[in-house]
């Protein structure tokens, strides 16, 4: 096995034996009733979750756009070596991929307006669902916008190469790219409706 | 060949070692306890004062009569000897006022006979078989047979300072009872020792007086025969004897005695009680014009002998309901604490847990509502039990509604134990804690160190598998020449 496997199995192993162990000790005193996931989900600070939300939303994001950038761009700059009239028209599959980046920094803007310590501190309902929503926008912008990002960036790639050898084939090939970047919208568009949600329930 | 003359000699070695030891250990049994011995004479004879022994010498029968013999030679004739059944220089140490506590001390008499006396020895550790010789050798140097007296009988007694009398004064000792008998014995004793010295002083006849014991009133913890024969004992070997049952038992006096153990409040519905309650301290404060007046409940509440007035208590299956009545609290005549528990199944966690619903004020007719059933609850069987319960600080309590009279009082009880239900033979059950193994701010750092753990883990593999490439390498070919010029 090479190092990467040996690593990754003693850390599984590990995480999976503390758990089992933990477990086992908590049947054996019988203090199975203090695995509270509940009073975790509770008492841990809001501004955890909702940290977290916005760190994910935007990092996520970035990861998804300089992926698909690093892609596309490696195609183009290779495939302009042989034919440079394909630089200028296969930069909009960049702009596609950076597009992404934008989605991702706009949720996390949203989404950290909504942080701030108010007084609504003691009406704890409105705590729980304000958190887990603020929480659940950034995972879902994140992980929206990471996964458009690698699309639109190995479509890009195509497309560049495509264009290199023939020139026509490059109109087609930017409506598939089109369709890899409405996903992101998606994701987008869910996290504005999670969070806005909150703002009306006010 | 060197191996097997190596490991006879270490044969030899071990066991002349298990030899010497058994001797060593057999020789100290016979001198390991020991028994004080105090002399003093009175006022107005003068003696050359003897030097003391060494600090842990141990004075033998020998050096032990030549004291005896000195001191008698040069000082009276009439010798008092007050001889308790056991005595231990431990006493001294643990009654004595040893620790700067004078005030307890259990010889002040002794102290101040000591302090008059024109000389005095003090033998802390006379070998003890070789002690039982003292009414023998003092009967030899005197050649008087021994009296054996009490006080009353002392004061009727005509002394004479030319012949020579052996005065005994048996005091007893506590014989394995607890050790407030054992305290209130010596001071007896030392009562005795001071009518006798005030009885001698009014007949004024020079005597000396000598304060020792006929045993030892501690054995040595590691003297015991086993330990002798059975080569060793374990570390962990419990010692059982006098000193460990002494020690248990000095424990447990303490504990009685510390000001913060007495009982629950209990509710008895009938006979059975059916909710305990327990605070170290609890105190109510209210704001008024401004400032906090607060009111200190627990000598009313908790205590030793404390029963707070329990009417409007109630308790059933499901519900529970302690009432605590007081008087006069902070400008108000009756002034009500009640604690509303209530338990049912949770569908859940398939169990039956109990919560503290409320905590109410109930003054001059206005109520004021606590809410605790957000983080105060347990296992229906269990009690639940927290360092600190209150409304203001890490508030477990809050006001039921922003407008409620609660939000001008602070409630505070400290280490609060409470159960509603399931309560067996008034003691609490197991106690949940309120403090778990992680707090939230360590799971919280846990959570996000993970997260950050799995995204450094991720990153680091997508590097590490970087290859440079190799796919026009040729090792055989000519090297690759950047030339300098343009």
């Amino acid at each position: 096995m090479n190092g990467h496997a040996i690593l990754y199995t003693g850390v599984t192993l590990a995480f999976w034996s503390t758990i089992l162990i933990v477990g086992i000790c908590y049947t054996i005193f019988d203090l199975g009733f203090r695995f509270d996931v509940a009073w975790f989900l509770t008492e841990t600070s809001p501004f955890m979750w909702a940290s977290l939300g916005i760190g994910l939303a935007i990092s996520l994001s970035v990861v998804g756009a300089a992926w698909g950038i690093y892609i596309t761009g490696s195609s183009i700059i290779g495939g302009g070596v042989k034919a440079p009239r394909i630089k200028t028209k296969n930069l909009v599959s960049i702009i596609f991929c950076e597009a992404v980046a934008i989605y991702g920094i706009i949720m996390a803007i949203v989404i950290s307006n909504m942080a701030e310590v108010s007084s609504e501190h003691l009406l704890l309902i409105m705590i729980q669902k304000k958190r887990y929503s603020m929480f659940g926008a950034g995972l879902t912008v994140g992980f929206s916008n990471l996964f458009c990002g690698i699309c639109v960036g190995i479509v890009g790639s195509g497309a560049a190469l495509a264009d290199a050898q023939n020139a026509s084939l490059f109109v087609k090939i930017l409506i598939v790219e089109i369709f890899g970047s409405a996903i992101g919208l998606f994701g987008v568009i869910v996290a504005i409706l999670q969070t806005s949600k909150v703002k009306m329930g006010d | 060949m060197a191996t097997t003359g190596t490991m006879h000699l270490q044969r030899i070695s071990t066991s002349l070692a298990v030899l010497l030891a058994l001797f060593s250990l057999l020789n100290s049994a016979k001198c390991d306890e020991q028994v004080p011995l105090i002399l003093w004479t009175s006022e107005g004879v003068s003696t050359s004062t003897q030097a003391p022994p060494a600090a842990g010498h141990i004075v033998e029968q020998q050096q032990l009569s030549s004291y005896l013999e000195k001191a008698l030679n040069e000082g009276a004739k009439n010798v008092v000897l007050f001889l308790q059944d056991k005595m231990s220089i431990e006493d001294f140490t643990m009654y004595g006022g040893a620790f700067g506590n004078k005030q307890d001390s259990v010889y002040p008499n002794l102290e101040v006979a000591l302090m008059s006396s024109s000389s005095r020895l003090v033998l802390p550790a006379v070998s003890w078989p070789a002690s039982n010789a003292v009414i023998g050798q003092l009967q030899d140097q005197l050649e008087t047979s021994p009296l054996y007296m009490d006080p009353e009988t002392l004061s009727q007694l005509r002394l004479n300072a030319s012949s020579s009398a052996l005065l005994v004064f048996r005091l007893p000792y506590g014989i394995g009872a607890d050790l407030m008998s054992a305290k209130e014995i010596l001071s007896g004793n030392d009562e005795v020792i001071g009518q006798v010295m005030s009885i001698m002083k009014s007949q004024s006849v020079p005597y000396t007086a000598i304060y020792t014991a006929l045993r030892p009133s501690r054995e040595a913890a590691s003297l015991s025969m086993e330990a002798g024969q059975g080569g060793g004992r374990s570390l962990l070997q419990y010692r059982g004897g006098y000193r460990d049952r002494e020690r248990e038992r000095e424990r447990q006096r303490k504990v009685k005695e510390r000001p913060g153990v007495y009982g629950p409040v209990e509710f008895k519905e009938g006979d059975e009680t059916c909710i305990l309650l327990w605070a170290k301290s609890l105190s109510v404060k209210i704001l008024r014009s401004g400032t906090w007046e607060d009111h200190d409940l627990t000598p009313s509440t908790f205590g030793e002998g404390v029963s707070p007035k329990l009417h409007g208590s109630s308790c059933d299956k499901t519900k529970a309901r302690l009432v605590l009545n007081y008087e006069n609290v902070l400008g108000h005549r009756s002034f009500k604490l009640m604690f509303a528990m209530s338990q049912r199944h949770y569908k859940v966690s398939a169990r039956r847990w109990f919560t503290l619903d409320a905590v109410e004020l109930e003054y001059d007719g206005t109520k004021a509502t606590f809410n605790g059933s957000r983080h105060i609850y347990a296992p229906a069987e269990y009690s639940y039990r927290c360092e600190s319960v209150t409304n203001f600080r890490w508030p477990l309590l809050t006001p039921r509604t922003s407008k409620d009279p609660s939000n001008q009082w602070r409630v505070s009880f400290e280490d609060f134990q409470i159960q509603g239900f399931n309560v067996s033979s008034s003691e609490f059950s197991y106690a949940s804690d309120c403090a778990g193994f992680f707090s939230p701010g360590i799971w919280m750092g846990l959570i996000t160190s993970l997260l950050m753990v799995l995204v450094l883990t991720y990153g680091l593999h997508m590097i590490m598998q970087l290859r440079t490439m190799d796919r026009f390498d040729d090792p055989k070919g000519p090297a690759i020449s950047v030339p300098q010029t343009e």
